[in-house]
């Protein structure tokens, strides 16, 4: 079975559930059939779209082109490939996950609002992954911006204003130049009546774009992507965010919104400003290395749990950029993994998080310990993240990052080099064991507390939840040719688009 | 009969307006406390709604009036624009002014007075019908401010707004003398073609220039010229504050454009880059200013001077041509919607006298109101800039005429800019969402004609947010007599 327009119908459905949604507004029980339905859904949708996409094609998919608006040479304009169809499945199923989870009970307060803003937010996640036209991309990823704000700011713990504005401003700040950045790509196109924003056009002229020009536009995207990401020094936001945000909240930010940055690196800024990359590049390597050092030297000293985890997606999201950055296959295949990888495993981590704190209301490491002795499935499915997460074989972590190390050791560009860069990389490996593995002994072994004792180990939902990210993440680490098969083709072409040298124009 | 009537059909929007304004004040007194609360606004509706009808029904187009009377694209998008405002600050009105004991009839003749005289504007053809139009449109608007009689804050804003715009006014027709005596015509087409000829070649030019900018700032409330605003808009009852706001700025546009970008557009090259320094300065200061503001009227107000900053950026940026008059008309169009929703919106809360509530009497309003919170928190979504709302298409286009004008700077500092007012703006959404409510918050009226004319509104937001074509068409149509 072949679905025409299934990319509009991922982005139809989350919308379409807001009306049943509004009906039985007044009836909690009904709003949370209705939220986990849709959500399901979207999820067997993008199943279904992961279904016909053809591998080892290159070029874009399931194509869906339509004007909106004309005069200004905009388009619907939709589209996947190798980077992206992967990314869409992986954002539905953390979606559902989240539904489900926060449908158990978690969230008592507004619950119609809250799946409003959970089904709001989907359309801004896929659409962000499916879209070509850089006019529609920013309409998606600022529609992710309004509902997680709420989100954190409604629904989260007690400093929640503080961390939502922060989160809000920051993202703004960044998107905001990013406009201006699309308003010149646009300008730059053409004259005026065949201006475009369409990504495969664009790329066709983007010999137009003058050294100076990809300067600064680059840097007006980067640093879109880059607060969102988020790369140090702009990452002050998220341990914030995450700390104030509901478990939902949390898995869906670290999972999916912090996946847009990383994806609009290599969607956008790459290929279509490839002198720009190569002046940006020595700063970006350099920056992602320190995050991956200092993600992890402060998680190291992290007392609070919620915070850990989060300081630990910075030292991650360094190996995508650093993965991406490197320009060759290894390191772009491994930070295109490690983006998915990150999302399940991460996502599975805040999930652990929030059930614990839900039962214990404590969240400071010191006050924690002994819990495996009352939960052994628990404790199984959170070593077992733990353990993806820092990356150990057999396990989806280690392919990500062991790819983005092979990629940054060939990598032979400014500054020092690959030799230099790739085994301090490969230092923060060696310090997430080190932090994630001792969190996980003060947590959970050590003595049976009392007052631990009466606590219930995992309901049937949180195991609901939890299965599909844990399946993932074992499959993705003992046999992740397929998903590499699907994401090369299309990740070679924009590295050639990305480094073809007869587009370099010549660097002042 | 039929000459008389085809002779005045060019003009048939304004008749019928200024028409249902007499009807209004003769209807007035004739009419009970009760029953002028349900038919003074019909009749108010009733009239605007046929003035919209005739423009579509006569469409006519050219110069009428031996010349005076100019009906073109621009006319009738303005046109349409101050009609389509009066009307939504008509319907939020009622159940405040009785409530309040405005006198109703007063309130709406004003209204529609001075929407004949927005309209006026953007027929003119010389400087006298605009100066006409300029002072049939801001005096309702000063007695707007001091409807309310016996509040001693609504006396002196409108004392104070009388007082400045007055003595801005008298700057301005200043100006329009120079004006006339450098060029021999207050027609704008033989200005420009006098200009055309003599450029910025003497000082008596600067002059004329330097005080039509400065007049007309006054009117649109650009830095440094915009003192008068925070305290008119606080004094002056919501639903008027709700009206002025937007339509008077709407019409200061439409005069700068028809003065400066139409008849003194030979000299845009010397005056574009003052108006981009003007227009940066005027956004920040209003930003800053409203950042640390407690009162939500008090807020929207400095949030508005912020507006005809990015409006401003458009009209420096006029050397891209078509692009940027379509950037300020649907940008004026767009903010009208979403400045007199969010002020509208203010109309909930029950407060003494004509104040504003604060950021703290909104706390928990999500959860007592939630149709009315909603509908807030879009129009300041909008007025943030974040897609899918109409605002950001406004914000969008203008950036784009003003980086093709070479204006990248500019176009930073918008973006910047934004991003404050983000702080702001979303501040009020924290206090309604996510606040609880205190002992002794106000109480909250509504009325189902307010909240369906809000839900409409913001409606259009959204909807004009997600398809903005047909829109864009319209203002770059009718953009094309001005900056073709």
């Amino acid at each position: 079975m072949t679905l025409d327009h299934i990319l509009t119908l991922l982005l139809v459905i989350p919308a379409a559930g807001l009306v049943p949604l509004f009906v039985f507004r007044a009836d909690p029980r009904a709003v949370k059939q209705v939220a986990i339905v849709t959500t399901f859904v979207e999820l067997l949708l993008s199943l279904q779209m992961l279904a016909q996409f053809k591998v080892g094609v290159a070029d874009f998919q399931l194509v869906e082109r339509a004007d909106w608006l004309p005069s200004l040479g905009i388009r619907y304009y939709l589209g996947v490939d190798g980077i992206s169809v992967l990314l869409v499945p992986m954002t539905t199923l953390l979606t559902f996950v989240s539904v489900l989870y926060s449908a158990g009970g978690v969230i008592k307060d507004r619950i119609t609002a809250f799946m409003a803003s959970f089904l709001i937010l989907e359309i801004g996640m896929v659409g962000v992954f499916i879209t070509l036209d850089l006019f529609l991309f920013y309409v998606m990823f600022e529609l992710m911006l309004v509902p997680m704000y709420l989100i954190i700011g409604i629904w989260g713990g007690s400093r929640r204003i503080y961390s939502t504005l922060k989160f809000v401003i920051f993202t703004l700040a960044g998107s905001l130049l990013m406009l201006v950045g699309i308003v010149a790509v646009w300008l730059q196109s053409g004259p005026e009546g065949s201006r475009t924003l369409s990504l495969p056009e664009l790329l066709e002229i983007r010999n137009r774009f003058s050294a100076e020009f990809q300067f600064w536009v680059f840097l007006a995207f980067g640093l879109a992507f880059a607060i969102k990401l988020p790369m140090f020094p702009f990452h002050t936001w998220l341990p914030d965010a995450h700390v104030e945000a509901p478990t939902a909240g949390s898995i869906i930010l670290a999972g999916v919104l912090l996946k847009a940055g990383g994806y609009g690196f290599l969607r956008f800024a790459l290929p279509l400003f490839p002198t720009g990359t190569q002046l940006w590049l020595p700063l970006i390597i350099v920056l992602s290395v320190i995050a991956i050092l200092y993600g992890a030297a402060v998680s190291t000293v992290q007392k609070d749990l919620k915070k850990l985890v989060a300081y630990s997606s910075v030292a991650h999201m360094g190996f995508v950029t650093l993965g991406i950055f490197v320009l060759n296959t290894q390191g772009a295949v491994g930070a295109v993994l490690q983006m998915l990888n990150h999302g399940f495993v991460t996502g599975a981590l805040f999930l652990f998080v929030g059930i614990q704190y839900e039962r214990t209301h404590r969240r400071v490491i010191a006050d924690l310990g002994g819990l495996a002795n009352h939960w052994p499935l628990y404790t199984t499915f959170f070593g077992i993240f733990v353990l993806a997460s820092l990356g150990l074989p057999g396990l989806n972590g280690f392919v990500g990052e062991f790819l983005v190390i092979l990629g940054t050791f060939q990598f032979g560009g400014v500054p020092l080099g690959g030799l230099f860069w790739g085994p301090l990389a490969a230092i923060g490996v060696i310090l997430a064991a080190i932090y994630l593995l001792w969190m996980f002994s003060r947590v959970m072994y050590g003595p049976a507390r009392d007052h631990y004792k009466g606590l219930p180990d995992l309901s049937p939902v949180e195991v609901a939840c939890a299965v599909p990210l844990l399946a993932l993440t074992v499959l993705l680490g003992v046999f992740p040719q397929p998903a590499i098969a699907i994401i090369e083709p299309s990740l070679d072409r924009m590295l050639k688009l990305a480094t073809d040298p007869t587009f370099l124009v010549a660097l002042r | 009969m039929t000459d008389l009537g085809s002779a005045l059909s060019p003009i048939a929007p304004e008749l019928i307006v200024a028409i249902t304004a007499c009807v209004l004040l003769v209807a007035d007194p004739l009419l009970s406390r009760t029953a002028s609360r349900t038919w003074l606004p019909a009749l108010t509706v009733i009239g605007l709604v046929a003035a919209l009808a005739s423009q579509v029904v006569l469409p006519r187009t050219g110069l009428f009036f031996s010349g005076f009377v100019n009906v073109d694209a621009f006319t009738n998008f303005f046109r349409a624009v101050f009609i389509v405002l009066a009307l939504f600050g008509t319907v939020v009105a009622p159940a405040y002014l009785f409530r309040k004991r405005v006198p109703a009839g007063e309130y709406y003749a004003t209204v529609l007075f001075s929407t004949l005289g927005a309209m006026t504007i953007a027929l003119a053809t010389d400087l006298i019908t605009l100066f006409v139009g300029l002072e049939l449109m801001t005096i309702p608007v000063y007695v707007l401010a001091g409807i309310q009689r016996r509040d001693r804050f609504a006396n002196e804003a409108a004392l104070k707004y009388f007082l400045l715009g007055a003595f801005s006014s008298g700057l301005l027709v200043y100006g329009f003398a120079w004006l006339f005596g450098i060029t021999g015509s207050t027609r704008f087409d033989e200005i420009a073609r006098s200009l055309q000829t003599t450029g910025l070649a003497n000082g008596p030019t600067i002059i004329a220039l330097a005080l039509i900018t400065v007049g007309l700032g006054f009117k649109a409330a650009v830095v440094p010229f915009h003192q008068w605003t925070p305290d008119a808009y606080e004094g002056a009852p919501t639903p008027a504050t709700a009206f002025m706001s937007v339509a008077p700025k709407a019409a200061a546009f439409a005069a700068i454009l028809r003065v400066l970008v139409s008849g003194m557009g030979p000299l845009a090259v010397d005056w574009s880059s003052v108006f981009a320094v003007l227009a940066a300065v005027t956004m920040t200061a209003g930003n800053i200013v409203a950042l640390v503001q407690t009162n939500t009227k008090r807020m929207l107000a400095y949030s508005s001077i912020a507006h005809t900053g990015y409006i401003l950026a458009a009209v420096a940026a006029t050397s891209a041509g078509a692009a940027a008059g379509a950037a300020v008309l649907f940008y004026v169009f767009a903010y009208g919607l979403m400045n007199l929703g969010a002020f509208a919106c203010l109309l909930y809360i029950d407060l003494e006298g004509t104040r504003g509530a604060t950021l703290d009497e909104l706390n928990g309003f999500a959860r007592r109101e939630p149709f009315g919170a909603l509908a807030f928190a879009i129009f300041l979504i909008s007025l943030t800039g974040i897609p899918p709302t109409v605002g950001f298409v406004a914000k969008f286009l203008v950036i784009q005429p003003v980086l093709d004008a070479g204006y990248a700077w500019l176009a930073v500092v918008l973006a910047l800019n934004a991003v404050l007012a983000a702080f702001y703006y979303l501040r009020v959404v924290v206090h309604m969402f996510m606040y609880d409510e205190e002992s002794g918050a106000p109480l909250l009226v509504s009325s189902r004609l307010l909240s369906f004319s809000l839900g409409l509104s913001a409606l259009a937001v959204l909807v004009f947010g997600i398809v903005p074509n047909s829109l864009y068409q319209w203002a770059l149509n009718a953009a094309s007599p001005i900056l073709p």
